[in-house]
C-alpha cells in the first residue's frame, strides 16, 4: 500500500497540499479529481519524489520514503507518467523505454517488458526508432505510460494523461489504464477530465484548494452540485 | 599556387591538426553539453598534461606516463565539478571560474618550465612511413588514433549502453530521469571525470607532436571552442569533424597565402554559421 | 560634495605641474588606463549581463590605428585618437549587429565568440599593418605639460573623466535602465517596451569607442607597438576581474577594483613576480565569483542601503485619461492564431475578440493555449500564421517592444520580475518604455500611484526575491498596469491565493477597469470569473468554441463536456 499521510508541499510561502491524506491499496485504481490550481500535480509530483514535502510522510508498504533521494523512489515499486509527458524528445522511442527499465531491478525483464508494452500499444512497435519528440500528442502519451510500465511498477501514477489528447485517443488510453490495472498494478491517475476519470475507478478523492475535501464512490461524486460548482463556477 | 604535393601534404596535416582539435574539444563538449559547464581549464590540463609527458619522458616512456596521469586527471575532474556544485556554480561563471584556474595553472606552468618553448624528444617522433609521396609521422598517427578512438568510443557509450542514454537523458530532464533511477550527481563526477582524463591524453598528443610553451594555451582555445559549436554541443564526433574541417581549411589557406591568415579560418567560419544557420544555437 | 570633487580635480589635474619624478605620472597612468578600460567594458557588460573577453581586441585596435596612423604615416597624434575610437566602434557595430541578431546568441557563447575576435584581430593587424616586427611610434607631444609622460597621464585624465561621466549618465538614465532588465531577464525586457536590440549595440558601440580611444595613448605611452604585447589575453582577463571585484552593477564599481588590481599588480612586476601576479590575479578571480558576486562597491553599498530612504510625498493624482481614440468597435480582433512547439500544436486557429472596456474572461482546460495565446498577442512567441489587430494595427510580425509601445501589457503566470532590480524599479520600468515615454522621475511619481493602488509602498525599495509570492503577484500587476495600458492581459493572478487575498484582488481588478483599461482575465478560479466578467471565451485544443455572457456560456454542453470531459469507458 501507498499512504500518504498528512503531506504539505508548499509553493513559495503558501500551501499548494495542505495535510493531505490518501492511500493507494495493493491493486486498485483510484482516481483524484478537482479544478485547476487545486494542487493534483503538486500531489503527484511529491508522491513521485520530483517535489519535496514540507511536513508529513510518505509510506510505501509501510517504509517511510519522504526524506529519500529523488533517484530512489522508483526502486520502491513508484514510476510516473508525468503532465506533459515530459519524454526524452531527443532520445527515440526505443530508448526512451530502455530508460524506463534502467532501475537494476527492472533491467533483467528488459525484454518482456517491451514485449508486454508493445501488445499493448501495438503502434509503438512500429516507431521505435523515432525520436519521440516527433510522435504525435496521442502517440507520445502511450510511449509515456509504457515507458513507466518498463520499470515493473507497483504503484503506477498518472498525471493528467488526457490533457491536449483528442476524445477518441483519450477512449484507448484510458482501456489501456484499465487493463494495465487488471493485470495488477495499482493506479493513481489525476484527471480533470471528470466524467472519464470517475467511470474507471472504484474510489475517486476530490481535491480543492490543496485539501481533500470529499471522497468515496465516483458516481455519487459526479452526481454531487459542488464539482459541477468547482469546475464551471455554477450551481446546481 | 603550390604543388600538388606541398598542397597534399598540408591537407594531411590539416587533418591531424584537425584531430588533436577534435580531441581537445571531446571534454570541452561533453561538459558543456551534458553537465552546462564551459571549462576553459580544459586547455590548462591538457597543456599540463603535456608538460608533466615531457618532464618524465626522460625516465618514463609517455604512453606509461599517460596511464599515470590519466587517473590522477580524472580525480582533478571530479574535484572541480564538485566545486562547482558546492558553490552552485551557473553556467557564464563556470566560464568565469575556469579562467581563474587556467591563469593559476599557466603561471605555475610558467614558473616551473619556464616561459621557453619545450619539445619533447622521445624515440615515437623518428618514425616515419611514406604514403605515395606524402609523409605521415607516427605521432601524427597516434593523434588520430586517440581522436577517433576516443570520439567514436564515447559515441557508442552514448548511443549504445545504458549508461550512455542515462547521462543523454539526464541532459534533457534531469528530474524525470531521476524519477526513473538515474543518479545525477554521479553521472556529473563520472563525467567531469571522464572529460579531463580525455585532456591528459590530449596533452600526450600535444607533447608528442608540439612545441609547448604557456602561452599557447589560450591559441588553441579559440579555434576548438569554434569546432565545439560548429560540431554540435554535446556531440562527441562533432568536434572531430568540424576540427578537421577547420584543420584542412587552415592548412590550405596556409599554403596558398601567407601562413599568418591561419587564425582567421575557424572564426571566419563560425561567423558564416551564425549568419546563415543561427538556428544550431 | 562639490568642493571636495573640485579639489581631488584640481589635484589630479594639477599632478603634472608639480616637478614630481616620472614615476607618478606613468603609474598615475596606468591607473587612470585601468580605470578606462575596466569601466568602459561594464557598460556593455556588467550592466546588460553580456560578459565579454575581448575588450582587449577592441583597445588593441585603437593601439594599432594611432600606431599605423601617427608611428608609420606620420600623421598628428592627437587627431589620430577619436579615428581609434571610430576604428574600434565599427568594428563593435559590426559584430555587434551579427551577434545580437541571434537570440540564442547568449551569455557563454557571446563571450566565447570575443575571445576569438582578439586573436582574429591580432591576425589581421599582424598579416595587415604590421608585417611582423612592430611599430615604433614616435610623435611630437603637445605641449600641455612639461614632460612627455605628463602630457600622456593629462590625456588618460582626460578620458578617464568621459568615461566615468558616461557611465554615471547611463546608469541614471533610461537606457541604463534598460540595460539592466535586459540583464535580468531580456524576453521580459522587450515585452515590457525596451528595444533590446538596439540599445545592446548602444553600449557596445559605446564600451569599445572608449577602449579605442584608451589604445590610441597607450600607442604613444608604449612607444613601440607589437601585436603579441596588445592582443595579450592578460587584458581581457584583468578588466573583466577589475569590474567583478569592484562591483558590475554600480557605474563606479570598475574604476574601485581597476584601482585595487592595478595597485596590487604593481607589486608584483617583472620575471617570476608577473607569473606569481597571474596566479594571484586567477585566484582572486575565482573568490570573487564564488563568494563575493557584487563586488567589493556592491557589498559596502549593500550595508548602507539597510536603512530606507525617505519615500518621495505623492498625493494620489486623479489619473489623467488617456486619450480615449475616436475609433468604434472592437479592440482587439484576433484571426485564425496557430502556433506550434516542436510538435504541440498549442494554438489550432484561434479567434478572439476584444471589446472596448470591458472584462473579458478567457478560459479552458488546461492546455488548452490560453497562455500561449497571452505570449502570441504580446509578442513573446511569432505567430505561424493568422492575425491580430490592435485598433486597427496589425500585431503579428511586430516586435514585442513595440507591441508594448502600442499599449498592451501582460502579467506572468509565475511572476517574472526583474531580481536585482528594486520593486520601485520594476514597476517603473513600463512608464519609461511605454506608450507615453517618460524620463526617470515621472516614471518613479507613476510607479508610487500604483505602489499604493497595489499596498506594496512600504516594500519599495525591496528586492522581488523579499516578496512573498501574493506580494510578487501584485507587483506583476502593479508592473503591468503602470504603462497605463489600453489592453491589459492577466495570466492566472489568483491562483496561490487566499480567500481574502483573493477578493482584495478582484477589487483591485475592477477599479483597473473603471480606470479606463480594457482587461482579458485568464483564470481557474471560476468563482471569480462568474463574479467578475461581463464576457466569457472559452479555448479548447488551441481554439475558441464560445464567446458570451458567463452563466450561459459555461451551460453550453460543449463548454461542460470540455470541463467535466465525457465518460469513455
Amino acid at each position: 500500500m501507498y499512504e500518504v499521510s498528512d503531506v504539505t508541499v508548499n509553493y513559495g510561502a503558501a500551501a499548494a497540499v495542505s495535510r493531505v491524506r490518501l492511500r493507494i491499496e495493493p491493486g486498485e485504481l483510484v482516481v483524484v479529481v478537482g479544478p485547476n490550481g487545486a494542487g493534483k500535480s503538486t500531489l503527484i509530483n511529491a508522491m513521485a519524489g520530483l517535489q519535496a514535502v514540507a511536513s508529513g510522510r510518505l509510506l510505501v508498504e509501510g517504509n517511510d520514503i519522504t526524506r529519500e533521494a529523488p533517484h530512489r523512489f522508483c526502486e520502491r515499486g513508484i514510476a510516473i507518467v508525468p503532465e506533459g509527458r515530459r519524454l526524452f524528445a531527443n532520445l527515440s522511442v526505443r530508448e526512451n523505454l530502455e530508460l524506463g527499465s534502467y532501475r537494476a531491478g527492472a533491467r533483467s525483464a528488459r525484454a518482456a517488458s517491451l514485449a508486454r508494452v508493445c501488445a499493448l500499444f501495438p503502434v509503438l512497435a512500429e516507431r521505435m526508432d523515432a525520436p519521440a519528440g516527433a510522435l504525435s500528442g496521442g502517440q507520445q502519451q502511450m510511449v509515456a505510460i509504457a515507458r513507466a510500465l518498463m520499470a515493473r511498477p507497483r504503484f503506477l501514477l498518472l498525471d493528467e494523461p488526457s490533457l491536449g489528447l483528442s476524445p477518441m485517443i483519450t477512449g484507448d488510453m484510458f482501456r489501456a489504464i484499465r487493463e494495465i490495472n487488471t493485470e495488477g498494478v495499482a493506479v493513481l491517475l489525476v484527471e480533470q477530465n471528470v466524467a472519464a476519470a470517475l467511470g474507471l475507478a472504484r474510489r475517486a478523492y476530490v481535491l480543492e484548494e490543496g485539501r481533500i475535501v470529499a471522497e468515496g464512490d465516483p458516481q455519487q461524486l459526479l452526481s454531487q452540485p459542488q464539482i459541477r460548482k468547482a469546475y464551471l463556477g455554477i450551481g446546481a | 599556387m603550390p604543388s600538388a604535393t606541398l598542397l597534399g601534404q598540408s591537407v594531411l596535416s590539416g587533418v591531424f591538426i584537425g584531430a588533436l582539435y577534435g580531441l581537445l574539444g571531446l571534454g570541452l563538449t561533453l561538459s558543456w553539453g551534458m553537465l552546462r559547464q564551459v571549462n576553459l581549464a580544459h586547455f590548462a590540463l591538457a597543456f599540463l598534461g603535456g608538460y608533466l609527458t615531457f618532464q618524465l619522458s626522460a625516465r618514463l616512456d609517455p604512453f606509461v606516463i599517460l596511464a599515470l596521469v590519466a587517473p590522477v586527471f580524472f580525480v582533478l575532474g571530479m574535484a572541480l565539478h564538485w566545486f562547482f556544485l558546492r558553490f552552485s556554480v551557473t553556467l557564464l561563471n563556470t566560464l568565469l571560474v575556469t579562467f581563474g584556474i587556467t591563469s593559476i595553472i599557466e603561471a605555475g606552468i610558467q614558473w616551473y618550465w619556464t616561459a621557453d618553448f619545450h619539445r619533447m624528444e622521445n624515440a615515437y617522433a623518428a618514425v616515419r612511413w611514406k604514403l605515395g609521396p606524402l609523409f605521415v609521422s607516427l605521432t601524427d598517427m597516434v593523434t588520430l588514433g586517440f581522436a577517433l578512438a576516443l570520439a567514436l568510443g564515447t559515441w557508442g557509450v552514448l548511443r549504445f549502453t545504458d549508461l550512455g542514454k542515462a547521462i543523454r537523458a539526464t541532459t534533457e530532464d534531469a528530474p524525470i530521469a531521476a524519477a526513473f533511477g538515474v543518479n545525477e550527481k554521479l553521472l556529473g563526477y563520472l563525467v567531469s571525470g571522464l572529460a579531463a582524463a580525455v585532456a591528459a591524453v590530449a596533452g600526450l598528443c600535444l607533447a608528442l607532436n608540439h612545441t609547448l610553451a604557456p602561452v599557447q594555451i589560450y591559441a588553441w582555445m579559440g579555434v576548438v571552442f569554434a569546432a565545439v559549436m560548429m560540431g554540435g554541443l554535446g556531440r562527441p564526433i562533432g568536434p572531430l569533424v568540424a576540427g578537421i574541417v577547420i584543420g584542412v581549411s587552415e592548412a590550405i589557406t596556409m599554403a596558398v597565402t601567407n601562413p599568418t591568415w591561419a587564425p582567421l579560418v575557424s572564426f571566419s567560419l563560425l561567423i558564416a554559421i551564425l549568419l546563415f544557420r543561427p538556428a544550431r544555437f | 560634495m562639490k568642493i571636495a570633487l573640485a579639489a581631488i580635480a584640481a589635484a589630479l589635474i594639477g599632478l603634472p605641474y608639480l616637478g614630481l619624478p616620472a614615476f607618478y605620472e606613468s603609474f598615475g597612468y596606468l591607473l587612470l588606463s585601468a580605470i578606462v578600460l575596466a569601466t568602459s567594458w561594464n557598460l556593455l557588460s556588467g550592466y546588460s549581463g553580456y560578459f565579454s573577453f575581448g575588450h582587449g581586441a577592441f583597445f588593441g585596435v585603437g593601439v594599432y590605428t594611432t600606431a599605423a596612423l601617427a608611428g608609420k604615416h606620420g600623421w598628428n597624434f592627437l587627431w589620430t585618437l577619436p579615428l581609434a575610437a571610430l576604428a574600434a566602434t565599427a568594428l563593435g557595430v559590426a559584430l555587434g549587429a551579427i551577434v545580437f541578431r541571434v537570440r540564442a546568441l547568449r551569455g557563454e557563447l557571446f563571450a566565447l565568440l570575443t575571445l576569438a575576435i582578439t586573436f582574429v584581430l591580432a591576425t589581421i593587424a599582424l598579416n595587415a599593418v604590421d608585417g611582423g616586427p612592430g611599430i615604433m611610434v614616435n610623435v611630437d607631444m603637445p605641449r600641455l605639460a612639461p614632460t612627455a609622460s605628463g602630457v600622456l597621464y593629462l590625456l588618460m585624465l582626460a578620458a578617464a573623466a568621459l568615461t566615468l561621466w558616461t557611465a554615471y549618465a547611463i546608469y541614471h538614465s533610461r537606457f541604463g535602465t534598460g540595460l539592466f532588465a535586459i540583464h535580468d531577464d531580456e524576453d521580459v525586457a522587450e515585452v515590457m517596451g525596451v528595444p533590446t536590440y538596439r540599445f545592446k549595440l548602444a553600449a557596445f558601440a559605446i564600451s569599445c569607442a572608449l577602449a579605442g580611444l584608451a589604445g590610441g595613448v597607450h600607442a604613444v605611452f608604449v612607444s613601440y607597438v607589437t601585436v603579441a604585447e596588445t592582443f595579450s589575453i592578460a587584458l581581457a582577463v584583468n578588466v573583466v576581474l577589475m569590474a567583478a571585484l569592484g562591483g558590475t552593477r554600480h557605474w563606479l564599481g570598475p574604476a574601485v577594483g581597476a584601482v585595487a588590481i592595478t595597485v596590487l599588480l604593481y607589486a608584483f612586476t617583472g620575471g617570476d613576480a608577473a607569473v606569481a601576479g597571474r596566479a594571484l590575479t586567477g585566484l582572486i578571480l575565482i573568490v570573487v565569483i564564488v563568494a563575493m558576486p557584487q563586488g567589493i562597491l556592491g557589498q559596502i553599498l549593500k550595508r548602507f542601503r539597510t536603512k530606507t530612504p525617505s519615500r518621495a510625498v505623492v498625493r494620489t493624482e486623479d489619473a489623467p485619461r488617456q486619450a480615449v481614440t475616436a475609433t468604434t468597435g472592437p479592440l482587439l480582433v484576433a484571426r485564425g492564431i496557430t502556433k506550434a512547439f516542436k510538435g504541440v500544436q498549442a494554438l489550432a486557429g484561434a479567434n478572439l475578440e476584444v471589446r472596448r472596456g470591458e472584462i473579458l474572461g478567457l478560459v479552458g482546460p488546461n492546455g488548452s493555449g490560453k497562455s500561449t495565446l497571452i505570449n502570441v498577442v504580446s509578442g513573446h512567441y511569432r505567430a505561424d500564421a493568422g492575425s491580430i489587430r490592435f485598433e486597427g494595427e496589425e500585431l503579428v510580425g511586430t516586435p514585442a517592444h513595440r507591441i508594448a509601445r502600442a499599449g498592451i501589457a501582460r502579467t506572468y503566470q509565475i511572476p517574472r520580475p526583474f531580481p536585482q532590480l528594486t520593486v520601485l524599479q520594476n514597476i517603473a520600468l513600463p512608464p519609461m518604455f511605454g506608450q507615453v515615454v517618460m524620463h526617470r522621475a515621472a516614471a518613479e511619481r507613476e510607479a508610487w500611484r500604483w505602489l499604493e493602488f497595489t499596498n506594496l509602498s512600504d516594500k519599495a525599495h525591496r528586492y522581488p526575491g523579499e516578496l512573498n509570492l501574493h506580494q510578487r503577484k501584485f507587483l506583476e500587476l502593479a508592473r503591468a498596469l503602470a504603462s497605463r495600458p489600453k489592453l491589459l492581459f492577466l495570466d492566472e493572478v489568483l491562483s496561490g491565493l487566499t480567500l481574502s487575498e483573493m477578493d482584495g484582488a478582484l477589487r483591485l481588478i475592477r477599479a483597473i477597469r473603471d480606470q479606463g483599461a480594457t482587461i482579458v482575465f485568464v483564470e481557474h478560479v471560476m468563482r471569480a470569473v462568474m463574479e467578475l466578467t461581463d464576457r466569457v471565451a472559452v479555448l479548447t485544443y488551441g481554439r475558441a468554441i464560445a464567446e458570451g455572457a458567463p452563466a450561459e456560456v459555461m451551460r453550453h454542453p460543449d463548454v461542460v463536456s470540455a470541463y467535466l470531459g465525457t465518460a469513455h469507458v
